[in-house]
């Protein structure tokens, strides 16, 4: 019989909210509470995540942000910034120990990145996973993914474009050099796709998790069961919620 | 004085550090490392950012440095090495 983990729907929630279900997640799992767990999430309202080591003013125009309406938030994965809008997210969460989780950083990157790509197979979108940290297809990127492993246990999270408003995330992004924005503009936008752009046509939220959900069962060999957060890990993400990802202290430490 | 860098890892990711350094000693009196790189654990970072302080601005003095505290604390960079972190010092130099 198959290996069964756990799948969690978690639906569109604050920036807050989502940083904070993963780094709970996490914890309950180091903990051997919760079997390794893969999630589907969106964002509402749109927002910015920002890497561990990024600085948020650097990286962030805020005042653009409240204008739009748009949070952001320091992850606790390294990484770059991004922007999250039309896009589902999803997160696996592991004991570095499985023995489907390569010990070395990078392989382990190289696996779930697979999990990614077969699932967009699934959709009918071949792609290539490009060392550190991005999947693409056609030379685009189609997908960001930021790990970090904490108490014996692996977090990645990852982005998969269902649609890209490259000129609204430039709004809200700073860029190096002012004067060169418009070429960064155009370069990104010609190193960027999307599921949308790709297949031509509008794809639901559920379709792509739902060929998420497969392509995670086939890479991992296991049979993702739909589950629940535990009233555990709903606390302590409540905690997480407001003591960290909600608050100045974190989101400008650097 | 302070002064920032903004330097692309060859093969890696984008790293910017901002120095306040002694002019006349030609030491860190302060670092702060950012950019998009992974390193394992995050909090190295930090410890990082401390064990600098004082150290000469010479490549050689800092190359050591950084990776003596790679090794002795057991951190594991992606997207950056000692070589890129202390390039990117130097480059806070006029």
């Amino acid at each position: 019989m198959k290996e069964q983990w756990r799948l969690l729907q978690t639906g569109f929630n604050t920036a807050f909210s989502n940083m904070a279900v993963d780094r709970a997640i996490l914890v309950v799992n180091s903990e051997g509470k919760v079997p390794p767990t893969v999630r589907f999430y969106g964002w509402i309202p749109s927002a910015i995540s920002i890497g561990y080591f990024q600085s948020l003013a650097d990286e962030v125009d805020i005042r653009a942000c409240e204008r739009l309406g748009v949070d952001y938030v320091r992850r606790i994965t390294g990484g770059g910034a991004v922007f999250h809008e039309k896009e589902l997210t999803y997160s696996i969460v592991i004991p570095e120990s499985h023995p489907e989780i390569p010990k070395n950083i990078m392989k382990s990157y190289g696996r779930i990145c697979g999990a990614v790509q077969k699932g967009l197979h699934h959709l009918g979108i071949e792609s290539e996973y490009v060392p550190i940290n991005d999947i693409v297809t056609g030379g685009r990127k189609i997908s960001g993914n930021a790990q970090t492993r904490k108490l014996e246990t692996v977090l990645q999270h990852g982005t998969v474009l269902m649609d890209v408003d490259v000129d609204k995330m430039f709004s809200l992004l700073k860029v190096p050099n002012e004067k060169i924005k418009d070429k960064l503009i155009t370069d990104v936008k010609q190193r960027v796709t999307s599921v949308r752009h790709l297949l031509g046509k509008d794809v639901r939220f559920e379709e792509v998790a739902g060929a998420m959900k497969i392509g995670f069962e086939e890479e991992f060999h296991v049979e993702l069961i739909e589950g629940k957060l535990s009233k555990e890990e709903l606390a302590l993400a409540k905690k997480f919620e407001k003591e960290c990802f909600s608050a100045k202290d974190w989101n400008h430490r650097r | 004085m302070r002064s920032q860098s903004i330097y692309k890892v060859p093969q890696g990711k984008l790293l910017k550090i901002s120095v306040e350094y002694d002019e006349k000693n030609n030491v860190i009196m302060n670092i702060r490392i950012t950019g998009d790189f992974f390193a394992y654990p995050e909090e190295a970072i930090e410890l990082m950012e401390t064990k600098l302080r004082n150290v000469l601005m010479e490549r050689e003095q800092l190359l050591e440095k950084i990776r003596s505290i790679i090794t002795e604390y057991h951190i594991q960079f992606i997207g950056v090495n000692a070589e890129g972190l202390t390039q990117g010092i130097l480059m806070c130099k006029p």
